[in-house]
């Protein structure tokens, strides 16, 4: 577990490398901007909190993407699901009024979990039904998405006073309140954390991990050992999605309380480099989660001290997961074979989770 | 003349080619004979341009190749025939042809491809396969007779030949032989990759014999005697016995495959086979690739259903107790990317011994994963090792190791020996014959004619998804060849 740890960082040490010459190059001190990013996202208290409630939504979609390919389901759709899970939590909370606390949140998140579910699990019952190949149904279904949130804050879900594209707040008791305002440090982030415990459990402990592996990484000796391939494909799917789905409904229960259009920034796709950077494995997704939030958070500070554009950030990330896709299987494995490290066979996918 | 000089190829800590010097004259069958892991395939990549030596280099006609450069070695006339063939699975065949020098240079016309790969292939006597078909769907040995078809088509020089026979069906043989001769007469170079003694004494003019990377016998004749030649290629490790093989079955009938049926689109695979395995004795099954046997593999591990007809057990024994080992290891039986202990696990049965509710037992199913590899002798540093580490032969040995874990009434074997070397099949079919004598079941689904007629107690034929007993007068390589190829059906 440790050694694709290290080559991850090896490959964030590279990107930054590699940016810092470009920076030099621009006539900025390389040193100055990742001091202000540092401290954009780890200077205060408050920017250290609002780093992890950054990360919160990627460690919920990264989850949801690790799972899904680790049964080789190509799961592009974690947007789309969390839009839909956000939906169905933005769409019942405003109801629960009466309702006790912990009643209310389960409610929520129970929905949201749900709107996923049905979101992830149709592209998985088109895969094992029809054989349409999940990359497309699940970027399809995101536009679909999309396009249904915007009609529901204009439309159905629009709040009283219909001045604004937003939906009726949720009720304050389906809240995850914040735990030392004016941070915005809350429960979304421990949800998070225990999720991904779960999850490495049940990849790695479970029958049900065992044969979604198995599938994904040879279907074909799946099936002729009898692993049901077309409900595993569904079932998978449903789980990604609801996985995706929460990171909406945590959302919205925790820091808007209520719909809007844009609702995510693309936390979906990021979600994607999330979980490439963590090499699939559940707990290195919450690292990298706090990584990308990190980066994204001290992103606005480091424009307003040296005056580089965020997009740097951007830059960065996609560095680091170009620099692991390049690299990775030729020149790591080999690498760690003459160091004496973990062997790793020369064909050994990129994408193979490490226990 | 083709030479290759001082040789060598490291891979990570192995050395798989140590001063490897090779020569093979124009107009020879030349054997390279050694076991599974000599680096006879390192060589022959080398040779062909597939991988670049760390040191020593190759001349054809005493010009140098460059090293590393397959492009350059097809262009000097080296092509390759490998054991794995190295085609495109989800293109048709004509398409894969396409590649080749078949057709016009530089056109895409697949009539013209087809038509001329027809032509080779009729005068091979080899069988093309429909048209249009996708490779995926077709067995190994149409795909290596494929890949000879586009390495033919450049009109080689020199024609490096991996394994060849190990897919290839006994009628085929002759028409191949004669293929190699006709190469030879015309002053082409055949190198001919194989580990069966016999093979390379009846068919080569000369054999060099490779052990553990280095060159133990340079160019000796094919007279040497086949106990010799074994000492040369396994060293001190003499050849095994042959062991006590039960051939009288205890006639306890533990399952019965009655009047069974297979209909796709049309066309019937399996055509009313009937046949009952008794606990105590290997029951053999021999046939050419392509006529069934994988459809029956697979309604025996009930991943299909059949059209009609039944697969009973015997009232004592449970579907849990037919444990079957499919032929296409790295495919069908084992997931590469997975530790030994998963592999294991891929079975279900022992997937539901190791699973309390919804739990795995890992720790239970890691020491299982130890106790195979110490008692079947799987070279792997622990029950961690990715399957993908094992060598051939000790993915095999996992295999049966995991079917005879579940210690079943029945075992299913198709084609498990393709490929192993002398010390892997030994251990594999001792596995099988204790297994029989201990009073199991086991159907040997070969197209290995040695195999069948040194284990098999019973042994029938199949062609075309029908079976037939066959005779003792008729167990002869040749008489059973005529059958394999449905001089009956």
């Amino acid at each position: 577990m440790l050694w694709p740890l290290i080559k991850s960082a090896a490959a964030l040490a590279l990107a930054i490398a590699l940016i810092s010459i470009v920076l030099v190059a621009l006539g900025v001190s390389p040193v100055a901007v990742f001091a202000a990013l540092a401290e954009g996202a780890f200077g205060s208290w408050y920017a250290f909190t609002d780093t992890v409630v950054k990360a919160t939504p990627l460690v919920f979609t990264g989850l949801a993407i690790a799972v899904a390919f680790s049964a080789a389901l190509w799961n592009i759709g974690a947007d789309g699901q969390l839009l839909v899970g956000a939906i169905l939590s933005g769409a019942i909370g405003p109801f629960l009024g009466g309702w006790p606390r912990p009643i209310a949140i389960t409610i929520v998140l129970v929905a949201g979990a749900l709107g996923g579910a049905i979101w992830g699990g149709l592209a998985g019952w088109l895969r094992a039904r029809r054989d349409v190949n999940e990359v497309i149904s699940t970027i399809m279904l995101n536009f679909v998405a999309v396009q249904t949130l915007s009609w529901c804050v204009h439309g159905p879900l629009m709040e009283a006073t219909r001045a604004y594209p937003a939906s009726t707040p949720i009720a304050e008791s389906a809240h995850l309140g914040f735990y030392f305002p004016p941070s915005r440090l809350n429960l979304g982030i421990a949800i998070g954390i225990i999720l991904a415990i779960g999850c490495h459990l049940l990849l790695f402990r479970t029958s049900f991990g065992f044969e979604l592996r198995a599938m994904g990484r040879n279907r074909r000796a799946a099936a002729f050992f009898g692993l049901p391939i077309a409900s595993l494909t569904v079932r998978v799917m449903a789980l990604s999605g609801a996985l995706a789905g929460l990171a909406g409904s945590v959302q919205v229960a925790s820091i808007t309380h209520r719909l809007y259009e844009k609702l995510s920034p693309g936390w979906g796709y990021e979600a994607i480099a999330v979980a490439l950077v963590a090499r699939l494995n559940p707990i290195g997704i919450v690292a990298a989660a706090f990584l990308f939030g990190a980066l994204d958070n001290g992103s606005q500070a480091m424009q307003r001290a040296v005056g580089v554009s965020p997009v740097l950030v951007q830059v960065i990330e996609g560095m680091v997961i170009l620099i692991l896709l390049a690299f990775d299987t030729p020149i790591w494995s080999r690498l760690g074979g003459r160091l004496g490290g973990a062997k790793g066979p020369a064909h050994a996918p990129a994408l193979s989770p490490d226990a | 003349m083709l030479a290759a000089r001082a040789i060598t190829r490291r891979f990570g800590r192995t050395l798989a080619l140590d001063g490897v010097d090779f020569e093979a004259h124009a107009g020879e069958i030349h054997a390279l004979l050694g076991e599974n892991g000599a680096g006879k395939t390192t060589l022959m990549n080398v040779i062909a341009g597939a991988t670049r030596p760390n040191s020593g280099e190759v001349t054809l006609d005493g010009a140098a190749l460059n090293a590393g450069s397959p492009q350059e070695a097809l262009k000097a006339g080296i092509a390759a025939v490998h054991q794995s063939p190295m085609l495109f699975e989800r293109m048709s065949w004509e398409e894969n042809l396409a590649l080749g020098g078949f057709g016009r240079r530089g056109r895409y016309d697949l009539r013209a491809v087809a038509a001329e790969a027809a032509a080779l292939a009729s005068q091979l006597g080899l069988k093309l396969p429909p048209p249009r078909a996708i490779l995926e769907q077709r067995s190994v040995s149409e795909r290596v007779r494929l890949e000879l078809l586009r390495a033919l088509s450049f009109e080689p020089l020199v024609l490096i030949l991996d394994e060849p026979t190990s897919v290839l069906a006994p009628s085929e043989l002759a028409g191949f032989l004669e293929l190699l001769e006709r190469l030879r007469a015309e002053g082409r170079i055949v190198v001919w990759i194989t580990h069966k003694l016999a093979e390379a004494r009846a068919a080569a003019d000369r054999i060099t014999v490779l052990r553990q990377g280095r060159v133990v016998a340079r160019a000796i004749s094919p007279e040497t005697p086949e106990r010799e030649l074994a000492q040369l290629m396994l060293g001190e490790l003499a050849p095994p016995d042959a062991a006590a093989i039960p051939k009288g079955g205890s006639g306890q009938s533990v399952l019965l495959l009655d009047n069974l049926l297979l209909i796709e689109d049309g066309r019937s695979i399996i055509d009313g086979l009937t046949l009952e395995l008794s606990g105590g004795e290997i029951t053999g099954l021999a046939g050419v690739d392509g006529n069934g046997q994988t459809e029956l593999v697979e309604l025996l591990a009930r991943v299909r259903t059949p059209s009609g007809g039944s697969i009973r057990l015997s009232a004592r024994t449970e579907a849990a107790e037919i444990a079957v080992i499919p032929q296409d290891r790295d495919h069908d039986g084992l997931v590469l990317d997975m530790t030994l202990w998963e592999n294991l696990l891929l079975e279900p049965g022992l997937r539901e011994r190791f699973t309390n509710g919804s739990w795995l037992d890992v720790a239970k199913a890691r020491a299982l994963g130890a106790d195979v590899i110490a008692r079947y002798k799987i070279r792997a540093a622990s029950p961690d090792a990715l399957a993908a580490e094992l060598s051939g032969g000790n993915r095999q040995r996992l295999e049966v190791a995991r079917a005879m874990s579940l210690k079943p009434k029945v075992i299913i074997a198709h084609n498990i020996c393709r490929g192993l070397d002398l010390a892997a099949t030994a251990d594999v079919h001792r596995a099988l014959v204790d297994f029989a004598a201990a009073g199991g079941a086991v159907l040997l689904i070969s197209s290995d004619l040695d195999e069948l007629l040194a284990l098999c107690g019973r042994l029938f034929v199949i062609s075309r998804g029908k079976i037939r007993e066959t005779e003792p007068a008729e167990r002869t390589p040749e008489r059973l060849g005529l059958l394999m190829a449905g001089a009956w059906s």
